[in-house]
This record gives structure tokens, C-alpha cells and sequence, in this order.
């Protein structure tokens, strides 16, 4: 392709696509700075509202009841009974005094006080949502260590060693989802795949779409061992053994959250290691479909627990004594929607309930082995209406977000609707590109507001008044109007960018006209000739 | 043999800056790796992972002995692009003499081609020779108990891209007739933003593709700026 070609159907296009770019960029870090300095306002705010409302308030010994037991921690002793108990000092989280607790029964009657540390009942311990964020690396992270960065991506490796020295390494390879291992001389030892251990890469089979794992290491030893959860299974790695086990398959749906409990070793002298003598280790496993499955170890077994469609399976408990299998079920009046619902949807629920009381309960069913409930005890309080505080007016930042809002371009609407909901919260927390992107869309998005498209209106109207005398054919001016009103003020500041022409009054009619186009648009006089100078002589 | 002679004067032109980037980067890379050798801080500690505990998950996650090297590769890639864009399209202009490179029998496309293939050229025997040679180094297991992945190799080579593209900004930025103020720098700040999304991407392919997308982009602006600019 010829040069001229180029500038003809390819430069221009690049030019204003670069000059788009930036300018959306540019736009997009302003409204940015003014969202954050917004939220920064909203949070002195809202600070200084609480700690005026914390010393307004002044609760009859009612509220005070009810506030006490609908913050106490309810705990079930291994027969079912219930305890409250109750912190009323909450501790500096850093601070090493023990801290104080009351524990009263179903009926609020003072059983114990003392120390945290001292509490003379054993109750039940269930496995937490979730381990630590320290401990559990989800596909996230696999995707953070993967990133570019100035210095590279990383690489995920598991070490083997002896007291003194690595003796192997096993490297993730993400492409081909398995293990590779390496001596110390950087010589391939064999593959681990969700096969298990081979020495041939043909046979190495991948794991399946990875989700997290969490390592530990057993007792007198120092090699890790691998709880590595895909997408459908979960399968225990052992690579000083060289070992893959499968503990859990789901053939119908996904893995939502799988939680341990009690399935590492602890160090003899610890508080975890007395308690785990009474538990049998087990994974809590919640699948998309609602189910939860509990894999217990001593001896291997698991069940599967299918919850009544109207309980809120988020909120299940699982755990297996030595002697027995116990389900603790959570629920409120208030419970929230499900995920990926609009905004207002939320606002409309919160309102519902605002400065109202609500019943709340909880509840422990004993399981047998063919997973069948048998309801244990129940409790149900009354939560005072504090515990949904009257919603004021819009928050401040919000109102700032609307109103910078307008100045973006309707096109992240589109992309709002094509891409859904879902996509812009599930990619919130990634760190790539395309999920800040995501999030810059999901704050500035004009949101169909009628203001967006007066503003996107009013910038036509001045870039129709603007191109009018400079026009030199109708599509340009007519393309330019469009490219103002589909990307607002970043539309508006590329066609100034890029069509700063000057004006001068035509000689022929007498209106104004634009200098690149060698004839007037209006009465189509030529350009006139410039003023004669003294050099002219020479030059002619 | 125009094109050529154009070539050897480019080349020549560039040569400063070509060694001078080639020489930073061999002495700080090679200092590095070096010391990676010597004392082997890339490697995690045996100690690190105690008997009968949950381990936290960043004891796992290793950075190549090469990691320090990137940003130093980085910088004088974008150095360098700075420096020949400078060179080639800006210098002439304050020493006025766009005259004696323009007023040639010589077509504008072959004098930017020449100026194109010598800024390449620069790169690829500066940047990537060098590139090539700790890589290599640092990949002998000889010298050290962990070896680098290749996908590390390919992210240097888009970083020496990543340069490439800086040249084309500067070029296009020195080559516009608009104020400073308005839309002149646009060139280089749109080179300067690409490099975010480069380097915030963890598929190779997407970024090659950014890379690509945008040297086009500015790569036909500067072709169109060139031809159709009174100098």
C-alpha cells in the first residue's frame, strides 16, 4: 500500500481513536480524583455522625438486653444446650490482656464470668467460612503471580527438603495445569497430574480448572502437603510421597466454598491440637447447586446434605465429632438478596427493615449417617431496631458519583448491559487491566441519566455550531455530531483536539469560514490572494 | 545503495545511544545475576516452613533470579525509544536540517524506512543481544538451583517492544506541527498509557496484541505526519 493510501484510510482513524483514548483516560482520572476525595469527605462524615450518635444514645435496660443477646456469640455444648456469650468489652485486637466474657443460658441467667481463656465448657467448634487469606491461594492469585509486572511474573513452586538443604522442587506449570519436579541440578524428576505421579509428560493429566489450595505440613516434618481444589474436585497432593489422592468429585455442578476443618496437624501444646482429639477432620464442601457435602477422615466417609429450599444455605455450619455429625442452621427476617442485584434492589430491602425490630434464630440438628436432620435445640431473639439503622438521605458520596457521572460517555452503559452485572462484581477484585477497567465502568457509568443525555446534547448543539463554518463536507460534520453525543465530554474535547481551525471572515459574502477548505462553504469564493510584499519582486 | 548509504548514516546516529543503553543494561543486569549467584537470595529458606503448620501461601510464590533485571530492562528500553525518536525526528528540526536528509533523490518512504530499520536494529543489537546473554546466563544450571520459565524470556522481549513503541510516540510527537499544549504530545502520552495496560496483563498473547494495536496505530499517523509535513 501506497503511503498517500495509508494517510488516507488508515491515519485518520488512528488519530482520532489515540486522541479517544486519551482523552477518556484523562476524563476518566478526573472524575476518579473527585470520587476519592468525595469518599474521603464522606468517611470524615460519616465518623464524625457516629461518634455523635454513640453519645446520644441512651438505651432503656430493655434495649440493652436485647442488644447484649443479639450480639453474644451462640455457642451449643456437644448435648445441644445453648450458651450466649457475651464480650462486654470488646479488647484491642492487639492487646494482650485476656479478655473478659459473660455466659449466660436460654433463659439470660448469669452462668459464668472470667477470662476468655478460662471458660470451664467445651462447645462445639465449627469449620470457619473460610481458611485465612494468608493460607488459602485462590485462582486470583494465580492470576496476579502471572501478571507482567516490571519484574516479572512469578512462579508457583512447592519445595521438598531435608533439615538442611532443598532437595526438590515441583513448579506449576498454569498452561499445562500440573506439576513438573526438578532436582538440584535442574533435571526433570516427573510430572504430577491429577493422575498422580508419572514420568512421562503424555501421561501427566491436568488437575482441571484450578480454584485454591492451602498447604500444611504434618508433624516432624518440614514438606508441604497440598489441599488443591478445581473447579469439580479436590484432591490432597503429597509430593514428598509423590501422591495425589481425590477426595471429592461433584459430577453435577461446581464447587462454590470448600472449608476444612480440624484437617491439618497442629503442634502438640496448642489449644487446636487438644481440640482436634474430639473432632474427625472434615471439608465442608458447598456446591452451586445448594448442597453441602462433608468428607470426613477416621474413618473416610462423606454425606451429602440437601437443605430445605426456604433455609439460607450461605449461613450452614457442618462439623463431626468423634461420636457424631452436627448441622447448624442461622437465619433472619432480614436476610439479604442473593448477588448481582441491582443497586436500588438492595436500597428497596434495607428500607423494608429500617429502625424496625426483627426476629432472628439459630438453630442445631444432629445428623445420622444417611444425612437425615434431627432437630436438637432452637433459639429465636428479637433484634432491636438499631441493628438497621435509619438510612438518611443519599450519602454524599453517591450524590458526588451521580453528578461526575454525567460527564461520561453512555457507551459504558452498553457495556454495563452487554457484558451483565455479574461480570463487572465477579471481576472487582481482580488486578489486571481489564478489571480496573471494570471498575471504573461500574462507578461513572451515566446509568441512563437524563442529565448524561441533556449534557451529551448541549456539547452537539456547540459542536454543531463549531464545525458549522469549518464543515467541509457533510458526513465529517455529521459523523463528528454523532462521536460528540455517543462519547460526551471526552467526544467534545477530541473534536476540538483535532479540528482547531481558524476562522476568517470571507472577503466574497462577508460570514465567517473555516481555512481548510480552499473554497467558501457558503458562496464558494476562493481563498483570496495573499496581501503583495516588497520580497515578492525578488521572488518573481 | 541510497537506502543503504540512508541506513549507515542512521545507524551512525544512533550509535551512541545504542551503546550506552546496551552498556547499562549489561553492567547493572550482569552485576545482578551475579550477585543472584553469589548469594542466592532468589531461593526460600528451608527454615521458612515449620513442622505441624498451615502454611501461608506466599512462602510459594518465587520471583526468577532474572526479576530484578526487568525494571532496569524496562527503563532503558523506554530510555532508548526516547532517545532515537529524539534523534530522528526531533533533533533536525532545532538544527535545521531536515533540508539535507528531505532534499535527496530519495522518496520520503524509503528515508523513513532507513530511519525505521536503523532504530530497530538499534534495539534488536542493544537491547535484545543483551537480553539473550543474561537470559542465557542465567539459565545454566551450573550457576544456579533455579532456573528460569521461558514465558520470562518472552516478557523481556515485550518490554524491548514495549520501547519500539515509546520510538514511535516520540516520533510522532516530533513530527506534529501542533502546539505542545494542544494535541503534540498526544503521541507520546498515548506510548506512555499503553505501557500500563502491557504490563498489567497476565496473557501474553493480549499484550503482544496491545503492542501490536498501538504501534499500528501510531506507526500510520507518523507515515501520514512524515508524508504530508512542509518541512
Amino acid at each position: 500500500m501506497k503511503p498517500n493510501n495509508i494517510s488516507k484510510y488508515i491515519a485518520a482513524p488512528s488519530g482520532i481513536l489515540m486522541t479517544l483514548l486519551i482523552l477518556l483516560i484523562a476524563v476518566l482520572f478526573l472524575q476518579g480524583i473527585i470520587l476519592q476525595t468525595a469518599s474521603v469527605l464522606t468517611y470524615e462524615k460519616h465518623r464524625a455522625a457516629k461518634n455523635q450518635t454513640d453519645q446520644d444514645k441512651d438505651l432503656t435496660e430493655e434495649e440493652k438486653r436485647f442488644d447484649r443477646i443479639r450480639n453474644s456469640q451462640k455457642e451449643f455444648l456437644h448435648d445441644g444446650t445453648i450458651h450466649l456469650v457475651h464480650r462486654p468489652q470488646r479488647s484491642s485486637r492487639h492487646s494482650d490482656e485476656p479478655e473478659k466474657v459473660q455466659i449466660y443460658d436460654a433463659n439470660d441467667n448469669l452462668l459464668w464470668q472470667g477470662f476468655k481463656d478460662k471458660i470451664p465448657y467445651q462447645y462445639l467448634s465449627w469449620s470457619g467460612p473460610r481458611p485465612h487469606q494468608y493460607h488459602r491461594f485462590t485462582h486470583k492469585w494465580m492470576k496476579n503471580i502471572q501478571m507482567i509486572t516490571p519484574e516479572f511474573s512469578q512462579v508457583l513452586e512447592i519445595p521438598i527438603t531435608s533439615p538442611d538443604k532443598t532437595r526438590q522442587i515441583w513448579r506449576y506449570h498454569p498452561n499445562k495445569d500440573f506439576f513438573i519436579g526438578y532436582d538440584t541440578a535442574g533435571q526433570k524428576i516427573g510430572h504430577i497430574g491429577s493422575t498422580g505421579f508419572t514420568h512421562s509428560k503424555d501421561h501427566a493429566k491436568p488437575f482441571g480448572k484450578f480454584k485454591s489450595f492451602t498447604a500444611w505440613t504434618l508433624q516432624h516434618s518440614h514438606n508441604p502437603i497440598l489441599l488443591w481444589q478445581t473447579a469439580r474436585r479436590i484432591y490432597q497432593i503429597n509430593f514428598e510421597k509423590q501422591h495425589v489422592r481425590l477426595l471429592f468429585e461433584s459430577t453435577e455442578s461446581d464447587i462454590k466454598m470448600a472449608a476444612p476443618h480440624m484437617w491439618w496437624s497442629f503442634k502438640p501444646g496448642t489449644i487446636e491440637h487438644e481440640m482436634a482429639k474430639n473432632y474427625r477432620p472434615t471439608i465442608r464442601c458447598l456446591t452451586e447447586d445448594g448442597k453441602h457435602h462433608l468428607i470426613m477422615r477416621n474413618p473416610d466417609q462423606t454425606i451429602t446434605v440437601t437443605p430445605p429450599a426456604d433455609w439460607w444455605t450461605d449461613a450452614l455450619q457442618l462439623t463431626a465429632t468423634k461420636d457424631d455429625i452436627f448441622l447448624c442452621c442461622r437465619d433472619t427476617e432480614t436476610r439479604p438478596p442473593s448477588r448481582f442485584k441491582p443497586y436500588d434492589f438492595y436500597l428497596q430491602w434495607y428500607r423494608k427493615f429500617e429502625g424496625k425490630p426483627h426476629k432472628e434464630w439459630i438453630e442445631l440438628y444432629k445428623l445420622d449417617n444417611q444425612a437425615n436432620l434431627h432437630l436438637l435445640n432452637r433459639f429465636e431473639w428479637t433484634a432491636p431496631p438499631g441493628a438497621h439503622p435509619k438510612v438518611s438521605a443519599i450519602p454524599f458520596r453517591t450524590r458526588i458519583q451521580r453528578s461526575v457521572a454525567v460527564f461520561s460517555t453512555p457507551l459504558y452503559d452498553l457495556a454495563w448491559y452487554l457484558l451483565g452485572r455479574e461480570f463487572f462484581i465477579k471481576h472487582y477484585r481482580d488486578k489486571d487491566f481489564f478489571a480496573g477497567f471494570a471498575r471504573a465502568t461500574a462507578e461513572i457509568r451515566p446509568a441512563s441519566s437524563i442529565c448524561n443525555w441533556l449534557l451529551g446534547l448541549a456539547m452537539t448543539v456547540f459542536t454543531l455550531c463549531h464545525a458549522w463554518p469549518r464543515r467541509t463536507s457533510w458526513q465529517k460534520l455529521t459523523f463528528w455530531l454523532v462521536f460528540v453525543l455517543a462519547f460526551n465530554l471526552a467526544g467534545l474535547l477530541t473534536y476540538l483536539a483535532l479540528n482547531h481551525t481558524s476562522l476568517i471572515k470571507c472577503p466574497a459574502c462577508g460570514k465567517r469560514r473555516g481555512l481548510t477548505q480552499p473554497n467558501c462553504i457558503r458562496c464558494g469564493a476562493q481563498l483570496p490572494p495573499p496581501q503583495p510584499r516588497k520580497s515578492d519582486l525578488i521572488f518573481n | 545503495m541510497r537506502f543503504l548509504a540512508l541506513l549507515r548514516k542512521e545507524l551512525r546516529e544512533c550509535l551512541p545511544w545504542l551503546l550506552l543503553a546496551a552498556i547499562i543494561l549489561l553492567a547493572i543486569g550482569g552485576f545482578i545475576l551475579r550477585d543472584a549467584q553469589l548469594h542466592e537470595w532468589y531461593r526460600p529458606s528451608p527454615s521458612r516452613f515449620p513442622s505441624g503448620s498451615i502454611m501461608k501461601w506466599y512462602d510459594f510464590t518465587i520471583h526468577p533470579p532474572l526479576s530484578p533485571v526487568g525494571p532496569v530492562l524496562l527503563l532503558t528500553s523506554i530510555g532508548l525509544g526516547l532517545a532515537l525518536g529524539a534523534r530522528q525526528f526531533w533533533v533536525p528540526h532545532f538544527t535545521r536540517t531536515w533540508g539535507f536528509t528531505i532534499h535527496r533523490s530519495l522518496t520520503r518512504s524509503t528515508i523513513l524506512c532507513a530511519k525505521f530499520t536503523a532504530a530497530i536494529i538499534a534495539f534488536v543489537i542493544s537491547l535484545g543481544t543483551v537480553w539473550l546473554a543474561l537470559y542465557w546466563y542465567s539459565s545454566h544450571p551450573a550457576l544456579f538451583s533455579m532456573l528460569p520459565v521461558k514465558r520470562v524470556f518472552i516478557e523481556g522481549w515485550l518490554f524491548i517492544l514495549l520501547g519500539l513503541v515509546v520510538y514511535l510516540g516520540t516520533a510522532l510527537t516530533g513530527l506534529s506541527t501542533a502546539r505542545w499544549y494542544t494535541s503534540k504530545i498526544f503521541g507520546l502520552a498515548f506510548a506512555a498509557i499503553v505501557i500500563f495496560p502491557v504490563i498489567l496483563q497476565w496473557r501474553l498473547g493480549w499484550a503482544f496484541a496491545l503492542i501490536i494495536i498501538s504501534a499500528l496505530i501510531l506507526l500510520s499517523q507518523t507515515i501520514n505526519a512524515f508524508s504530508e509535513r512542509e518541512f
